[in-house]
């Protein structure tokens, strides 16, 4: 166990270093991020001033709290690991990896969680920031029971993100061509997730059957939860919902690490 | 007593053939055409522990596809092979502790990181004792003149010593096999001697068992005893250098220097004439006829000054090897 920590706490002091490299690309992206926020404030304040105080229940402090609350999540969950899995794997960057005494994904893992540290408390940070001037109208939460099931969730969510971003990189495996397929699942993601929107304004059918997809755990179910517009019940069945996933998806990540590697094997890059 | 056994082992790679522009990508995306390239066709040696062997042969004859099988990078279609007593396939952890493998053309090592902190990540993954590790940075690192640029990300380096520092990497365990795949590849002159006197020096000191692959015949002729040759999956020669030059160096070379320039069509009668300046010329002539043909030229008429008589360059002999068997 001894060995076991020491060993991550030096892949993740690697990746820092590694990271700092870059720190300006880091700091850019940072810009994209508040003006998406704000872009969707935008487009919200433009809607409800149209008439009507309330879209489906909600409030326009309500859908200002729900964006930069879910965002906040958002990009704390996040990960780089679909683009890193698939290049180290078209470039043959793996084949170091296969003759080293050492786990491939547990190295990945521990080397994305000391690589995204700065992206993501510089993106949390500056969520915070825009959120300061909206103070006006941002509606707290200080429950602390809900922050305690928000704050699991988010971390299940995190969790979650790396297993599918490690799957989605995997599919370099069987394709050369991953990035656009990687910029469609982002999509699809994100609308899944509620970050265009909140999941309760679709369909009951649609909102009802995302409840059983990972996705909306980053952003729609642990926002309106902050918003108390589900209660902790429904959070504790989320939290459920979110362990299964990690154990199924770890189960194929397990199986198609394993075919990959056999077709990696075959053809030899 | 053998390190490596390898038997039979032959490896088949599946590709797909797409024919040119969009109509032809799309095509391929229902009807893929397989077609298989056999890199290795079955082959078998053995290697001694200490020995120094290398593996020539042109661009795809399959000397990286062995050794990646030798290193459990790739799964073998069939054949065995055990290497220092491990199934290579298996990739076992224990195994891999016990050889080291640097790629010419592909490097192990993150480089916008300093050799130190790449090695400190080495020191965890092989599990090294810290004074172990201490010992042994210190011997490569003095031995390869890497010490002041510990420090330097890797980025910042020339070629050359990006490829020692990848030795480093390579060793820093003190494996009983090293693998090297082209280590020389892309070098300069003077690098490429560095890298080969460090190589011959550490197999003597250390009898670490070294695998080497390479097209440039000097790292061959230099470093290796033995030699493999292999073209097209298949070992055509397996033993000593010497052995290959008498085996298969059917003719000599003689140069001869003349007192004032002699016309090439007097020469021509003699033998081939494999180059020439007028007064310096070398003709090649079959091994059996090589005294005779010396006797003539100094008993002839021309105004010859001195007469030498070589083995044939052994680039030129693996070269005719490799066109044969086309």
């Amino acid at each position: 166990m001894r060995k076991f920590l020491r060993q991550s706490w030096i892949i993740i002091k690697l990746a820092w270093q590694k990271n700092l490299n870059y720190r300006f690309t880091v700091f850019m992206y940072r810009i994209g991020e508040i003006i998406e926020v704000l872009v969707l404030i935008v487009m919200w304040t433009a809607i409800y001033s149209g008439g009507g105080g309330m879209i489906k229940g909600f409030t326009l402090s309500e859908m200002v709290t729900y964006v930069l609350i879910g965002n906040l999540f958002s990009v704390a969950v996040r990960n780089f690991l679909p683009d890193h899995v698939s290049r180290e794997i078209e470039h043959g960057r793996l084949s170091a990896f296969l003759v080293k005494p050492v786990s491939y994904i547990r190295f990945t893992f521990t080397n994305e969680l000391g690589r995204i540290f700065l992206a993501t408390i510089l993106s949390v940070l500056s969520q915070v920031i825009v959120i300061l001037f909206f103070l006006d109208r941002v509606i707290f939460n200080t429950d602390m029971s809900y922050i305690l099931v928000i704050v699991s969730m988010v971390f299940f969510a995190f969790i979650i993100e790396l297993l599918l971003g490690f799957l989605i990189g995997s599919i370099a495996f069987w394709t050369d061509e991953v990035a656009g397929l990687q910029a469609s699942i982002d999509r699809v993601k994100r609308f899944f997730s509620g970050g265009y929107f909140p999941l309760s304004l679709l369909p009951v059918s649609l909102s009802s059957a995302s409840g059983y997809l990972p996705f909306g755990y980053s952003f729609f179910v642990p926002a309106s939860l902050y918003l108390k517009k589900i209660d902790l019940a429904q959070g504790l069945r989320g939290l459920m919902i979110q362990a299964i996933w990690i154990v199924l998806l770890s189960l194929i990540l397990g199986f198609v690490w394993k075919r990959g590697l056999r077709k990696f094997e075959a053809t030899g890059s | 007593m053998e390190i490596i056994t390898v038997k039979d082992i032959l490896k088949t790679y599946e590709s797909y053939r797409k024919e040119p522009g969009l109509l032809g990508t799309v095509k391929a995306l229902f009807n893929k055409k397989v077609f298989h390239t056999h890199a290795v066709k079955g082959i078998s040696f053995e290697i001694k522990k200490g020995e120094m062997v290398g593996f020539l042969g042109p661009n795809g004859a399959g000397k990286t596809t062995t050794l990646k099988m030798l290193s459990g990078i790739l799964y073998p279609t069939g054949g065995e092979a055990r290497v220092a007593g491990f199934d290579p396939q298996k990739r076992q952890n224990d195994f891999k502790k016990r050889f080291g493998i640097v790629m010419g053309q592909k490097d192990q090592l993150t480089n916008v990181l300093p050799l130190m902190d790449n090695l400190v990540l080495f020191r965890e993954f092989y599990d090294i004792p810290e004074d172990v590790f201490k010992k042994n940075l210190d011997e490569l690192v003095d031995a390869l003149g890497l010490r002041d640029l510990l420090d330097v990300p890797i980025r910042k380096m020339s070629l050359g010593q990006r490829m020692k520092c990848e030795l480093v990497a390579a060793l820093i365990h003190n494996p009983d096999i090293l693998f090297l795949d082209e280590p020389t590849i892309g070098l300069d002159v003077v690098a490429q001697k560095n890298i080969r006197n460090f190589i011959k020096k550490y197999n003597r000191e250390k009898k670490t068992t070294i695998i080497l692959t390479s097209h440039y015949m000097e790292d061959i002729e230099e470093l290796c005893e033995r030699v493999i040759i292999i073209n097209f999956g298949k070992i055509i020669f397996d033993g000593k250098l010497k052995d290959l030059i008498s085996r298969y160096a059917k003719d000599k070379i003689i140069r001869v220097t003349a007192t004032k320039e002699i016309p090439m069509e007097s020469m021509k009668a003699y033998g081939k004439i494999e180059e020439s300046d007028g007064v310096k010329i070398a003709i090649r002539v079959p091994r059996t006829d090589v005294k005779s043909t010396a006797a003539k030229l100094i008993s002839s008429d021309l105004p010859i000054d001195d007469i030498l008589i070589e083995e044939m360059p052994i680039d030129d002999i693996i070269r005719e090897i490799f066109q044969s068997a086309n």
